[in-house]
């Protein structure tokens, strides 16, 4: 079946196994079917060890199917000579942002994959500003990156990888280090990226208010695509997230107990708002 | 004062250029056996400060007490200080440096000069008090264990010396749901059980919020707030100004109590508020 048009990733009967290790006959992954289209803004949920970190890292070729293919775009990962554009159309944030900052100054740091395209100069700052300008990160371009807080550091990784025109982005974890206000920053600076230039996002998170913000929720059990629906649907369905040792947001859990003591509660409450304003309105009726 | 500091300023490298003011005059006291919280923004000073308490980091002016005493720096002092105030960085399975597990815990007792029989005992004891089976898993290579072993392994190698204070930076960082459910019924088994004084910093308060007797507040270096959990929770508009958050739980009471629900806002556990929108809830019935 050829790749739809507007289809960014598309794993196909995908397993894993890490070479070497002593469970070789244990799969990390294993017949993982998944499509991720353009403009997708997409939650990765599991619990720890459950093949999220190494289903991002096979999707921008940082490791190789065992066996199945991933192709991006049409292109498989397995191919040596087309990484470069794998890499360019699925750009990586990692969870700790110390760990991805490689340059001395900000401006640097963004321009970093741009010179390992060999640019022209003027090309190569006009890209880095424009997107520096996108992010709101102008005034730091000449700041040391180490010297930012933990969500400025983060926007800059983002910067870094935005500069490459990708059509999709990898999150694992991105959130992780940051305290509430670099976590607001970043998902608001990610999810504008999503509405407004179309760029689909795969976002590995541990948190159910994060999945809940998301379009889709695909979740990851032992190596097995466990779930895969509307997050709305998912993120609601407190039987089946306690069942993988999940949890709903606040907002969902704390209705559930209230089902339980017999409020007549709707059963698509998700976010906090949702839950205030049924609860207040059910002390109007009564 | 059981632990806490006096006046304690901290500057990086003071008289170079380079010199940046982590701490300035922070004066607090934790009580033996409280289980207290540092928050703060990223870059607040949250680190450095912890970082004093068991004598890793020097004040440049002030003092840190332990016991009602100065700790010093006498290195055969601190030495002993540390056996009884111990420390669990951030990500402290990055350290691993051992074979196996039962080394990795071993590192402390050995280090700390005593013979191979108390080592023995005290390893397989710090590990069953983190809930982990130290016949399974002690000739184990730390890095083939799950995320959540992994930093129990870690707390261990702490726990091995019995220390009397456990002062733990961002301990659930990177966990599942489940695991960070685990870690803190552990902690809150040392704090009860065990009377370990408990010290933690995080940003994550789901959990840590119930649990907290005392709570101190970091801005930029300086003190914002200490007091019980209850006042320093009660301070919303300053918490958010500071880019901090309540915990979720307590942030749904008050989106009802700005709707005009008569319910305390002082809540911080998913059972609280059931019980706390309940009672309400039966009033307004009868």
């Amino acid at each position: 079946m050829a790749a739809q048009p507007s289809t960014i990733i598309e794993a196909k009967d995908v397993d894993f196994y890490y070479p070497g290790g002593e469970d070789a006959d244990s799969p990390a992954l294993s017949g993982i079917n998944l499509t991720v289209n353009q403009g997708e803004y997409v939650a990765l949920v599991g619990p720890n060890g459950s093949g999220k970190t190494t289903f991002l890292k096979l999707l921008n070729a940082l490791l190789i199917p065992t066996h199945g293919q991933v192709l991006v775009k049409g292109i498989s990962t397995a191919v040596e000579s087309t990484l470069p554009e794998v890499r360019r159309v699925c750009g990586m944030i990692f969870q700790n942002p110390d760990n991805q900052l490689v340059a001395t100054t900000v401006e640097e740091d963004i321009a970093f994959g741009l010179e390992n395209l060999a640019l022209p100069p003027e090309e190569i700052r006009n890209r880095v500003f424009k997107t520096a300008a996108l992010l709101g990160l102008e005034k730091l371009l000449s700041q040391p990156p180490h010297l930012l807080s933990g969500g400025e550091k983060q926007r800059v990784a983002i910067a870094g990888v935005l500069v490459m025109e990708p059509e999709c982005i990898l999150m694992d974890e991105p959130t992780a280090m940051l305290d509430p206000a670099g976590r607001r920053d970043v998902l608001n600076t990610v999810r504008e990226l999503n509405r407004n230039r179309n760029i689909a996002v795969i976002h590995v998170t541990h948190f159910p208010e994060e999945a809940a913000g998301t379009d889709r929720v695909v979740i990851l059990n032992e190596g097995k695509l466990a779930a895969d629906g509307a997050s709305a649907e998912v993120m609601t369905d407190l039987q089946f997230l306690h069942g993988l040792g999940l949890q709903g947001t606040t907002a969902v859990e704390l209705a559930a107990l209230l089902r339980q003591d017999s409020f007549p509660l709707p059963p698509q409450i998700l976010y906090n708002r949702e839950l205030v304003d049924s609860l207040c309105s059910l002390g109007q009726n009564s | 004062m059981f632990i806490g500091t006096e006046q304690l300023t901290h500057t990086y490298m003071p008289g170079t250029p380079f010199a940046t003011k982590a701490l300035h005059d922070i004066s607090f006291n934790f009580k033996q056996g409280d289980f207290a919280l540092i928050i703060g923004p990223s870059g607040s000073g949250k680190s450095t400060l912890i970082q004093h308490l068991n004598g890793l980091l020097k004040p440049t002016s002030g003092q840190v007490v332990f016991e009602g005493k100065n700790i010093g720096s006498d290195k055969q002092e601190l030495l002993r200080l540390r056996k009884r105030i111990g420390l669990v960085f951030q990500m402290p399975e990055e350290q691993f440096f051992s074979e196996t597990v039962f080394d990795e815990v071993a590192f402390a007792p050995r280090n700390q000069g005593f013979d191979e029989n108390e080592v023995e005992n005290k390893v397989i004891e710090a590990l069953e008090k983190t809930g982990l089976d130290p016949n399974e898993l002690r000739m184990r290579h730390p890095f083939q264990l799950s995320a959540g072993q992994k930093r129990l392994v870690a707390i261990a190698a702490v726990l091995s010396l019995n220390p009397e204070v456990l002062i733990l930076d961002e301990p659930t960082v990177a966990l599942d749901t489940a695991y960070r459910k685990n870690l803190f019924d552990l902690l809150t088994g040392l704090n009860h059980k065990e009377k370990l004084t408990i010290i933690i910093s995080t940003h994550h308060l789901d959990e840590a919020a119930a649990l907290a007797d005392r709570v101190l507040v970091l801005k930029q270096g300086e003190l914002a707030m200490f007091g019980p959990a209850v006042e320093v929770f009660g301070r919303r508009e300053e918490l958010y100004s500071l880019g901090l958050a309540l915990p979720p739980v307590t942030e749904i009471m008050h989106g009802l109590a700005e709707k005009g629900m008569p319910v305390s806002t002082s809540v911080y556990t998913l059972q609280e508020a059931r019980r706390e929108i309940n009672k309400v809830k039966r009033r307004d019935r009868s």
